[in-house]
Order: C-alpha cells, then sequence, then structure tokens
C-alpha cells in the first residue's frame, strides 16, 4: 500500500522534497548521483546524473595500437575484464581476418564464464548489502571470489586488470594444471552458491522486499533497449550466446536463465541461475578442450594492421550486451572505437522502474540493476 | 610503656607498642604518639599495621611504590598509538581501486585486525582513502568531502590514477592527481595496488602518526 | 570478405555482393527513399541522407517483416574533412537480424532530427553524441550534457581537431624533455 494525498486529503499544503543521493553514498555502486524528488516517502522523479568517472577511454584508444587499447578495455568494465577484453580483441580479429586456434578459444571460453561467476557473487555481495544485510552476504561472496581471482593470477598474472587476451589468441600458454586447478575452484564455487542460494533466496523478509518492486514489462525493456538479466527477467529471452554465438557456444548445451515477472527479484533469481549454468558451462568446457595445441596462429605480423572497415562485434557480459563498434582505416590502431556499454541503456529505464514506490525501494532497484560505473562513464 | 620519643621521618617498621587494654580505657592514659607523617588517628586497636606510613626508598619515584600497577607515559605518546590503532577511513572509492580496497576490508586480507572499519560517514572517519581516478566532474564533491571530515585527518592516495592521473593522464577532463586538490600523506603504486599494498600504506600512515606527534599538537 | 571505404571520394565503387543478406526486404522497406548498400564485414550498411534517415528508421521499426524494435547502438565517426557520420545499429528480437544506418552529415550543418521519436533508447546515446561530438539533434526532449560537467560545453573531446594533453603539459617541471643546449 503506497501511502498518497487520497488518504489524509488534501488540508496539509505540501511541498515535494529534493533528496540528492551521492556521489558518495555507501550503497550507490560508484559515483553516480541521483536527484529524488519525493512526496513523503514515495518517489515521484528521478533524476540521474552520470559523468563523473568519465575518463575518455574511446579517445586514448585512437592513439593507442591495437595491443595497448586492451589494458584500457579492463578498465573499461573492471568487474568482467575478461568479457570486455574479449570484443575488443574479436572485433580486431574481424576486421583483419585472423583465425583463431582451437584451443585458445576453448581457454578464453573458460576465462569469460569464470569471470562471469565472479561478477555475479560481487553483485550478490553487493545487493545484499542494498537491501540492509549488511556484511554477511558480502563477506560470503568475496571468499569465494578470492578462489577465483587466485587461478586468475596463475593464468594471466594479475587479480584484476588482466591483458592477458591478444588479437589472435592469448599471450602466453595456460600452466599444465589448469584443468585440476578450474575443477578444484569449481567444487568450492558450487558450494558457495549453494550457500547464497540458502542465505537470500527463500528468505521471507528478503522476498517481501524484493517480489513486486521495480517492475519493467518486456515492451518497455525492449524500447528502453536494456540487455542481459535485467531484461531477461521481464520476460525476453535474450542472449547474445545462444542468439548470434561466438566462440563454440554453439556446441555446448545450456539454458537461457528467464523470468516472467520483471521485478528485483527475478532480476536476483536470474543471476543466481545463470551462476549454476556457468558452472555447466565451464564443466563441458573442460571436458572439449584439447590438452595440447597451439594458442596464437602461425604467422602473426610484429605490427598488425588492418585493413580498412568497419564492424560492431557484441557478447554476453555479465552486466549485458557489451558491443564494441571499430572502425579503422588502415593502420594499425583504430581510427573510432566506441564501447556500447550494457549499464548506460539498463540505466536509463531507471526512472520508469523506480517512480511511485519507497525510497528504500529506489536504491534496491539501482542496485538490482547491477551497475558499474566505468562502464556507464567510460 | 616506654615509647621512643624521636622517631625518623622514614624507615621505623616497629609498631608503636600498643598499650594493654584493660576493661576501661581511659583516653587519658594512652599516650600519644606524635608521628612525623599525618597519620588518622585510629579507633581500633589493631588497625595500626594499616595505619602505618609506606617505607619509601630514597631515589625511586614516589608514586611507582605506593601504587605499583600503574605506568605513567607522556600524553602524545598515548593519543597518538590510540589514534594509529583506531583509524576509521571513509569508504571514498571511486572506480576499479575500490574493488581491491573492498576486497582488502573482506576476510582473506582482513583490515579489521589492525582496528580499520570501514564508516561510510565523513563526519566520523578519520582517513580518507581516495580509491580511483579523480574526474574534473568529481573534484568539488571531493573538496567537499574532505572539509566535512574533523581533525586529525590524513589522505591516502590509491593507485596511479588518484597519484598523479595513471593512464588516464592524457585526457584533460582528468584531475592529474587528487592532490592538487587535498593534501596527501600517502601515495600507494599501483594500477591496481594489491591487498598488501594498502595494508603497507597503512603500516606507512601509523609510522606517520607515531612520528609526527612529537612536532604537530597532540 | 571485403568491405569498400566508406569515403565518398571513391568515383566508382564495384558492386558488393549482397546476397545472402536482408537487402531486398530493406530495399522494400524503404522504398521511396535513397539508400545505398554497402556490404560491411558481419552486417549489412545501409546509408540514407541526413533528411531522410528518420522516416527510414521509422519504417525499419514498423514494417513486419523486418521488425527492427531495438537500438543497439547509436553514434558518431568523425571524418575530418568529409563531415561527420551518426551511425545506429539495429537489432530485432523477434526475427534475429542486424542492420547498420549511416547518415552523412556535412561540417557546416551539424544537426539531425531525434530518433527518441522511434525508440526511447536514443535517449541518453543522443545526448553523449552531441556533448562529444558538437552535433545537435532537434527536438530531443532534454538536451542536458551526460557526461561532461555542465560548465564544460565548450570543446568537443572527440573530434579529431580536438588533442590530447601533452604530458609535459600536464605534470609539471620534472616530466619535460631536455632542453636543447642544457
Amino acid at each position: 500500500m503506497v501511502a498518497s494525498r487520497e488518504t489524509y486529503g488534501t488540508e496539509f499544503e505540501t511541498q515535494d522534497l529534493l533528496l540528492n543521493v551521492g556521489p558518495q553514498h555507501p550503497s550507490t555502486h560508484g559515483v553516480f548521483r541521483m536527484v529524488l524528488q519525493v512526496d513523503g516517502e514515495v518517489v515521484k522523479d528521478v533524476i540521474p546524473h552520470i559523468g563523473y568517472l568519465h575518463r575518455g577511454a574511446e579517445k586514448l584508444c585512437e592513439t593507442m595500437d591495437f595491443r595497448q587499447g586492451i589494458g584500457f578495455m579492463d578498465r573499461t568494465e573492471y568487474l568482467a575484464a575478461f568479457n570486455a577484453e574479449l570484443s575488443y580483441v574479436m572485433a580486431v580479429e574481424a576486421l583483419a581476418d585472423i583465425e583463431v586456434p582451437e584451443r585458445a578459444q576453448w581457454i578464453r571460453m573458460i576465462l569469460c564464464e569464470l569471470n562471469r561467476l565472479s561478477s555475479h557473487f560481487m553483485f550478490m555481495g553487493a545487493f545484499g548489502i542494498d537491501v540492509g544485510v549488511f556484511a554477511t552476504p558480502f563477506i560470503y561472496a568475496w571468499k569465494e571470489r578470492e578462489q577465483i581471482l587466485d587461478l586468475f593470477e596463475e593464468v594471466a598474472g594479475d587479480r584484476m586488470m588482466y591483458a592477458y587476451f591478444r588479437p589472435g589468441g592469448l599471450a602466453w600458454d595456460v600452466p599444465h594444471n589448469f584443468k585440476a586447478r578450474v575443477r578444484e575452484v569449481l567444487k568450492s564455487t558450487r558450494i558457495g552458491i549453494n550457500d547464497f542460494d540458502g542465505l537470500l533466496t527463500k528468505d521471507e523478509i528478503f522476498r517481501t522486499r524484493t517480489q513486486g518492486v521495480g517492475v519493467i514489462s518486456a515492451e518497455e525493456a525492449i524500447e528502453w533497449g536494456m540487455s542481459g538479466p535485467s531484461i531477461r527477467a521481464s520476460g525476453v529471452p535474450m542472449d547474445v550466446r545462444k542468439d548470434e554465438p561466438y566462440l563454440f557456444y554453439d556446441q555446448i548445451d545450456f539454458n537461457v536463465a528467464s523470468r516472467t515477472e520483471g521485478d528485483v527479484y527475478a532480476r536476483y533469481s536470474c543471476r543466481m541461475e545463470e551462476m549454476w549454468e556457468s558452472v555447466r558451462i565451464i564443466e563441458q568446457c573442460l571436458e572439449k578442450m584439447p590438452d595440447y595445441g597451439p594458442i596464437m596462429p602461425e604467422k602473426m605480423p610484429r605490427m598488425l594492421r588492418t585493413p580498412p572497415g568497419e564492424v560492431y562485434i557484441r557478447t554476453e557480459a555479465p552486466r549485458g550486451e557489451y558491443g564494441i563498434y571499430m572502425v579503422s582505416q588502415g593502420g594499425n590502431r583504430p581510427y573510432r572505437l566506441k564501447v556500447r556499454s550494457a549499464c548506460l541503456s539498463n540505466l536509463q529505464a531507471l526512472k520508469d522502474m523506480s517512480v511511485n514506490q519507497y525510497v528504500a525501494d529506489a536504491i534496491i532497484v539501482l542496485g538490482s540493476i547491477d551497475i558499474v560505473l566505468s562502464e556507464v562513464d567510460r | 610503656m616506654a615509647v621512643t620519643p624521636d622517631i625518623a621521618p622514614v624507615a621505623t617498621t616497629d609498631a608503636p607498642d600498643i598499650p594493654s587494654t584493660p576493661d576501661v580505657v581511659e583516653p587519658a592514659t594512652i599516650p600519644l604518639v606524635e608521628p612525623t607523617i599525618p597519620v588518622v588517628p585510629g579507633e581500633h586497636p589493631n588497625e595500626a599495621p594499616r595505619l602505618t606510613p609506606v617505607e619509601l626508598v630514597p631515589g625511586k619515584a614516589l608514586y611507582k611504590q605506593a601504587l605499583p600497577g600503574v605506568m605513567q607515559v607522556p600524553l602524545d605518546l598515548v593519543l597518538a598509538a590510540s589514534r594509529k590503532s583506531s583509524l576509521w577511513p571513509m569508504t571514498f572509492g571511486l572506480a576499479c581501486c575500490a574493488i581491491e580496497m573492498i576486497g582488502t576490508y573482506m576476510a582473506h586480507y582482513d583490515l579489521d585486525r589492525f582496528g580499520i572499519v570501514p564508516w561510510p560517514s565523513p563526519r566520523q572517519s578519520d582517513v580518507m582513502i581516495v580509491a580511483g581516478t579523480v574526474t574534473k566532474k568529481m573534484a568539488p564533491a571531493v573538496k567537499l568531502l574532505y572539509e566535512q571530515m574533523p581533525n586529525p585527518k590524513w589522505v591516502i592516495s590509491m593507485g596511479a590514477c588518484a597519484t598523479n592521473g595513471g593512464p588516464y593522464t592524457r585526457y584533460d577532463r582528468v584531475l592529474q592527481g587528487v592532490d592538487k586538490v587535498i593534501p596527501v600523506d600517502v601515495y600507494v603504486p599501483g594500477c591496481p595496488p594489491r591487498p598488501e599494498a594498502l595494508i603497507d600504506s597503512f603500516i606507512a600512515l601509523q609510522e606517520i602518526i607515531m612520528e609526527e606527534r612529537k612536532t604537530t599538537g597532540a | 570478405m571485403t568491405s569498400d571505404q566508406t569515403d565518398s571520394s571513391t568515383p566508382v565503387e564495384a558492386p558488393d555482393d549482397l546476397s545472402g543478406t536482408i537487402w531486398s526486404e530493406v530495399d522494400r522497406a524503404l522504398s521511396g527513399v535513397t539508400v545505398r548498400p554497402e556490404r560491411g564485414v558481419i552486417d549489412l550498411i545501409v546509408h540514407i541522407p541526413a533528411d531522410e534517415v528518420i522516416g527510414g528508421l521509422r519504417r525499419l521499426k514498423t514494417d513486419e517483416t523486418l521488425d527492427f524494435n531495438y537500438l543497439r547502438c547509436l553514434t558518431a565517426v568523425d571524418l575530418e574533412a568529409d563531415g561527420m557520420d551518426v551511425v545506429y545499429h539495429l537489432y530485432s528480437t523477434n526475427k534475429k537480424h542486424n542492420l547498420t544506418v549511416k547518415a552523412r552529415l556535412g561540417n557546416d550543418n551539424l544537426r539531425l532530427d531525434t530518433a527518441t521519436t522511434v525508440w526511447k533508447a536514443a535517449n541518453w546515446l543522443e545526448r553523449e553524441t552531441a556533448e562529444m561530438f558538437g552535433i545537435r539533434f532537434n527536438g530531443h526532449p532534454d538536451p542536458r550534457t551526460l557526461l561532461m560537467p555542465e560548465d564544460m560545453t565548450d570543446t568537443f573531446p572527440l573530434r579529431k581537431s580536438h588533442p590530447l594533453q601533452e604530458i609535459e603539459i600536464l605534470q609539471g617541471e620534472g616530466m619535460g624533455y631536455p632542453e636543447e643546449g642544457e
């Protein structure tokens, strides 16, 4: 029940309050500022202000070589850096018509899905904080995330900013015990996902808080250009991995997690189901991955040049569709690089989702879209 | 009873002789002893050992003999030690370094064992960890938050972007280092710095706090 | 697959092989609109003049066989002397096909009608393109800056004429190269 002017009549002369949330606020995910126009406790209007982290990655990549630009793509989406690198590297390969060896593709798939797992763990923790469970899910989530980050450090050398993919394959080969290590990590990850399921999914308070809140319909979501788990929770089973398969996703058997309600609880449970699907995908990849083989094609030039042309490559990042639009006019650097960020398009629909709800609901709606500000602002 | 009239100011362990108590005690018959250290006149005859003054050894501090178990330290040492052991940083994560900062607070690289508890409000925090790139749009907010923190306050500039712009150093909408708007105490290099580097920076900040207690006001 | 250069300086372009793409349906839907196709690396690219592009986009959205109900991306490319290209990437969630639409603007007339009348998703994308390139979208419901601070709207960072800063200027003394004769 939403209290409104009708319940207490118009004897009181009231005025709407402009409440400023951010840019520094414990529950916004980065420097994001929104101005809420509230009538009592009910939100009437949301005006988001972004741009506090605009760092000019697109402009700087125009001066960078094709290999130097990979580091910038990491920092654009820091929680799912492998997926960001993958889009960029696939764009260069499409322009220059480079064939990637099979083993490198399988390793890329495994690393991207592990990155999806670690990003969703971070979402679970941060979403728990938004809903009000202050620290327990966060610490559980980070315990699992640290296992995955340890594996990434063994493979790529860094915990977050990998710069491991190269146009044509990988920078260096994985360690010899890679498959055993991944299986070890998956064993503890399954227990971790189970713990989370038990902690939050069936909790009565959590359900009351999140069901029916922040609803967006399928038509509205398509109009706004949303993607990822946020649109799959509204009943549109749009997944780049199934619609336009890249890497070897057409040889793997997995389901697309989708719900119909379109509320915050649906987005949360979509992501939970996606974590289980990622575990399945990684297991199948481990079966099919060849043990030996090249990871870069035979003749890679020292200075990579691409013929003139343009391409738009899209991949499924944990937050939605991460697209790279690259225009090249010959030469060894992109002429124009545009990052199509999923979070920017998802964030446009924030106003439609949080109007006529309470202030606390607006916070969890923002948390459920799962934004990463450096992708919104680039 | 014979009582020695000349009692030295320190030293006698002999209790003054207790007169035997007849059934009726006349106060006038009990000889009064004039002590050199004022002693509360007792009412019960067994109070004498309790009322004897302490045997004081010359050359040792008075309070250590009279009150064993009490430590005397300089006040600035106490203040500096308590400040460094309970630094509460304001959660001010801007970009990718914020994720490593959060990872340092978590159970794997625990910062709580140093007394460091993240606190969202600037009014009750001691340290501001600027973790991430500061853009020119964000710089007024950084200054405002710094001014809202009460003294004593310190600033740790975490990562390459907060130090001097980092990888984005050629873009003109990025502030080339947060020390252009606020004073910084510790710089942590890295992109992003590992959690161990952040712990190292806190230890360096603790050493700074102990060092500067002599020069700045406590 | 090769693609032609999107440069109007080539007088005669070899016709691309457009079989296997959706060009025939697009041609039928956009009848009456001057349209020039091109085969891109992955998608089909269609060039429409700037004054007809919004009508063309609306027809592409409402046509039943094409049904482009999803705007993936809206951006611009600065081709220095030849003007600017505004690029739209379209997708159909039901039919699962893609299309790229390009409109060329001359450097002296950087104005275009807004696409928010066709898809709501163009809202923020056009705000960002406008402040990065200096293109004005007529009829936009909310023409504020998106990523720039409000008081820094006089320069357009993504234009090729806007330089990146030199490190010596930014970092002050100590970072410069040694002077001649020192």
